[in-house]
Parts: C-alpha cells; sequence; structure tokens
C-alpha cells in the first residue's frame, strides 16, 4: 500500500496539499516546490485540469514529483476531458508509473474554463469510474478516492451518492474547500458511520488569508469530524510553505 | 417535437447569396408549433430576404412554400413543381426535414435556415424546454420521468455532482440541479430506493446512424435486401 494508504489506515490526521501542473512543460518550479514540502504533508494530489483549464498531464507530473522530489502523490483524473478508453489510458500509466492513489472526480463544467467551447465528455460518472479503476488489470495497487461537497445542497442526493462511491470502491473522500464546520458536520450527521477517510478542503482565499485556513484546519482537526486536511492556495501556491508554518504554529 | 431556433439573418442572407430564384420551404409540424419554421415565418423570412435584394439592387426573387412534414416522403412529393422552377430552396424545417429535402431533391442545392436545438416541450407561450437527449435506452422509469441526460449538462447517472447549489445547477445558475429535481420527485413518490444501484456505464455500441423498421413491416422489407 502506498505511505499515504498506510497513514490513513493508521488512523493519522493526514495533510494533503493541491499542486496544479503548469500550463506550460516546464515542471522545475513544481517539483522546487514539492520538494521544499515534502517531509510536511502526506501526499500532493496533483489536480487534473483544475477548473476546467488545459494544464500538463498529471500523471507526468506526479511521476516527476514522485521520481525528483521523493513525493507521495494522489493523481486526480477527472470524467470530463476522457472517455473510459482514455480514463483506463491514464489509469494504466498511473500504475506504471508507481502512483497507486487516485482521485477520480466528474470534473467542473467546462463552461467555467478557459476553453468553453470544448465538448465536455462525461461518457462515466465518478461512480462508474471507480467501477472501472476497481475492476482494472492491476487494480489491486490503487487506493481509490473520490470528491465530496457537504456543503452543496440539497444535501440527501449528495449522501446517496456518497454511499455509491463507498460501495464502488473509494476509501478516502476529498472534500471541495470548506467554509465552516457547519456543513462537514451536518454531513457526517447525515452519512452515520463513515467507513472511509474525509479529508477536508481547506483553500486559502484572497479575503480570508492563510490565517483563516490555518484556523479551520486545526479546526477540523480537533473536531474529529475527518480525517485530515487537503489545503491549496489557488491564488499563490509558492506560498503554501507559510500556510504549513501556520499550521505547526 | 423538435425545437429549433432561426439562423442570424446575416447567415442566412450569405448562404443564398449567388441563387437567383430561391424558394423558402416552410414545414407545418414542429418547427411551426416553435414559431420558427412554419408557413408564416417562412413568408417573413421571404420579405425579409426580398427587402435585403432590393436594397443592394440584387434581382433576386424569394418564393415560399410550406408542406405539412419535411421529413416525410410523401409530403415532400408536394414541393416538387415548385423545386424544379427555383434555383436553390431554404429549407426552416428541423435538420431531418433539411436532410430528407436535399436527399429527395438532390440535384438542387438545399440551404439551412435554422439551427436545430432539441427535442423538447411547450412549458408556456413562446416558452420551449428540453426533455430529451434520444439515447435510446430510456432511464425516465428510474428518475422520476426527469431525463438526467437532457437536463443535466454533465449527464450524470448516479447522483448529483458537487457544484449543486441551494438546488440550481454548478454550469447554470439559472437552472436547476437535474438531480435536485430527480430526489425530490422519487422523494415525493415514496421511491428513492429506484436510486439505490449503481447505473452502470451507458452502451454506446449501437451509436451508428439510426434506422429502424416496424416490427409490423419487417417482411415487406427484408424482401428487398
Ligand atoms: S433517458 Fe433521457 S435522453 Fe434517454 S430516451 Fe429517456 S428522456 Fe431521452
Ligand atoms: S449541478 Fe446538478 S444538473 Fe448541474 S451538472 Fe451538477 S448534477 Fe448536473
Amino acid at each position: 500500500m502506498s505511505s499515504f494508504g498506510d497513514a490513513l489506515a493508521a488512523g493519522e490526521f493526514v495533510i494533503t496539499v493541491e499542486l496544479d501542473p503548469p500550463a506550460g512543460p516546464d515542471l522545475a518550479p513544481l517539483i522546487d516546490l514539492a520538494s521544499e514540502l515534502n517531509g510536511q504533508v502526506d501526499a500532493f494530489v496533483i489536480s487534473d485540469n483544475r477548473l476546467a483549464s488545459a494544464r500538463l498531464s498529471p500523471v507526468l507530473a506526479g511521476q516527476r514529483l514522485s521520481q525528483e522530489a521523493g513525493a507521495e502523490v494522489i493523481v486526480t483524473l477527472t470524467c470530463r476531458d476522457r472517455n473510459r478508453l482514455a480514463l483506463t489510458s491514464e489509469m494504466l500509466a498511473a500504475a506504471a508509473a508507481g502512483l497507486d492513489n487516485l482521485l477520480l472526480v466528474s470534473g467542473d463544467f467546462v463552461n467555467l474554463g478557459d476553453q468553453p467551447g470544448a465538448k465536455p465528455v462525461y461518457d462515466l460518472d465518478s461512480v462508474q469510474a471507480l467501477v472501472l479503476a476497481g475492476g482494472l488489470n492491476g487494480a489491486a495497487r490503487f487506493l481509490l478516492g473520490s470528491g465530496l461537497a457537504p456543503e452543496a445542497s440539497p444535501q440527501p442526493p449528495q449522501v446517496m451518492k456518497f454511499n455509491k462511491k463507498l460501495r464502488a470502491g473509494a476509501g478516502f473522500f476529498m472534500t471541495k474547500p470548506l467554509s465552516g464546520l457547519a456543513g462537514l458536520e451536518a454531513f457526517v450527521e447525515a452519512a452515520g458511520p463513515l467507513e472511509a477517510k474525509l479529508i477536508a478542503g481547506v483553500e486559502v482565499t484572497d479575503e480570508a488569508g492563510p490565517e483563516a485556513a490555518a484556523t479551520l484546519a486545526k479546526e477540523v482537526k480537533a473536531s474529529g469530524l475527518a480525517g485530515g486536511a487537503h489545503l491549496s492556495w489557488p491564488g499563490a501556491p509558492q506560498r503554501l510553505p507559510e500556510l504549513l508554518a501556520l499550521l505547526q504554529a | 417535437m423538435i425545437v429549433a431556433q432561426r439562423k442570424p439573418f446575416a447567415e442566412i442572407a450569405q448562404s443564398v447569396s449567388g441563387f437567383n430564384r430561391v424558394l423558402v420551404a416552410g414545414c407545418g409540424t414542429c418547427v411551426a408549433v416553435c414559431l420558427i419554421g412554419g408557413e408564416k415565418e417562412a413568408g417573413i423570412l421571404a420579405s425579409q430576404l426580398d427587402m435585403g435584394a432590393q436594397i443592394k439592387g440584387d434581382e433576386c426573387t424569394f418564393a415560399v412554400a410550406c408542406v405539412e412534414r419535411q421529413c416525410d416522403r410523401e409530403f415532400l412529393d408536394e414541393l416538387a413543381p415548385q423545386v424544379a422552377e427555383h434555383e436553390a430552396v431554404l429549407s426552416l424545417a428541423c435538420g431531418a426535414g433539411i436532410s430528407f429535402l436535399a436527399e429527395r431533391f438532390s440535384d438542387t442545392p438545399v440551404l439551412a435556415g435554422v439551427n436545430t436545438s432539441f427535442i423538447g416541450i411547450n412549458d408556456d407561450v413562446g416558452v420551449w424546454g428540453e426533455r430529451c437527449r434520444s439515447c435510446r435506452d430510456c432511464l425516465l422509469s428510474l428518475t422520476g420521468g426527469i431525463c438526467p441526460q437532457a437536463l443535466c449538462p454533465k449527464g450524470m447517472l448516479n447522483g448529483p455532482c458537487g457544484g449543486a447549489s441551494e438546488g440550481k445547477c454548478e454550469a447554470d445558475p439559472l437552472k436547476d440541479c437535474a438531480w435536485a429535481l430527480i430526489w425530490e420527485r422519487l422523494e415525493n413518490t415514496g421511491r428513492l430506493s429506484n436510486l439505490e444501484p449503481i447505473v452502470a456505464a451507458r452502451d454506446h455500441a449501437d451509436n451508428l446512424p439510426g434506422a429502424q423498421v416496424h416490427p409490423a413491416y419487417e417482411r415487406r422489407y427484408s424482401a428487398h435486401e
């Protein structure tokens, strides 16, 4: 199992960090950032054309981060950009690159991104993508995760889908960035005893700044509602070390 | 019914330029009901084109015809005498009608005057809404009669995406999230258990040009093979 999987299984409060691959071919800054943060985080989640804006392949970025920064990586794959054949290819590529953690999500709709005229694929949804990954040749090595939106409303259909994802093999869930604890608390109460780990999304926004994010991450940990915090700073990822320092303070 | 929108006038004017005698052909069924391509709309478009031609000093003339359904061979035949007198036909039928007209009169250039938009319903006066994507494997029994392929931009089959907010859709916050509607309908009718099984990935293996023969006519058409 992956070291991230081990940490989850051991019941540790995990810290993950979201990294966007570049919109160009130069991976050096991302590798430098991961090297700087390595040791302070349990895994790096490599996003996949986040917010429907085209970037370098998450599998390739993950492989380079793993090899050159020694990073533990979770590769995100969206259903928005690939049909079942292309998803299979990328899953196998991840496995061949030694990347065993997959985060399978539907993906933000194309009209939010930089190529709003692109054809939205969605041949599979995230539940079906989990089923696909679970049935792949060599799938035993994968630790599968998916997304969770505790603050989405109405909540009951979100809980229903969460349960389907569990049945489809999801072992961990990354939530969307939270605005506070209330939504997570309500979700956990509605979903009942959880068989999988929730990792609470904590995002630094321009308005609230890193202090608010660090406070929320600490509150998440103290609440026991989630098994970890997933940190992101989309506006200034190079400042993520500051956020981690605040967390340790 | 099929719902269409008229193409922008400039695009239509461009497509007919170069033809001196154009027949504007309306269709009396779906596009007439959605007030885009019936006899009346064909007449209005022909007058607009006439005026445009006069302003530019062009010699073109635009005549009007309308048949009950351009997607039916029998009705298309009625157009034959008029088509024969024109250099081109500008059809205001849906894509199926336009292409069938072009097939029936294959020696005559046939031009599209509308953009065929969706299979939908008449919601209110002047309002139409999409309801079906003709997927060939209908799920409506499961989903409370609300189509997750026509009404969810992502075509989610196992529940809502994480972008649904207060029942509205991530891709278009002015529209309801299809899955919020499905949930509500099934909850109100005590059928939420419909949603428990994981819905498998759709089978697109038959996603080839559609054609079908009614079972009652199979013998007749197989005799031709
Ligand atoms: S499931 Fe939707 S798209 Fe498919 S046939 Fe039924 S209404 Fe049409
Ligand atoms: S918000 Fe609802 S309707 Fe919109 S894409 Fe997501 S699931 Fe589909």
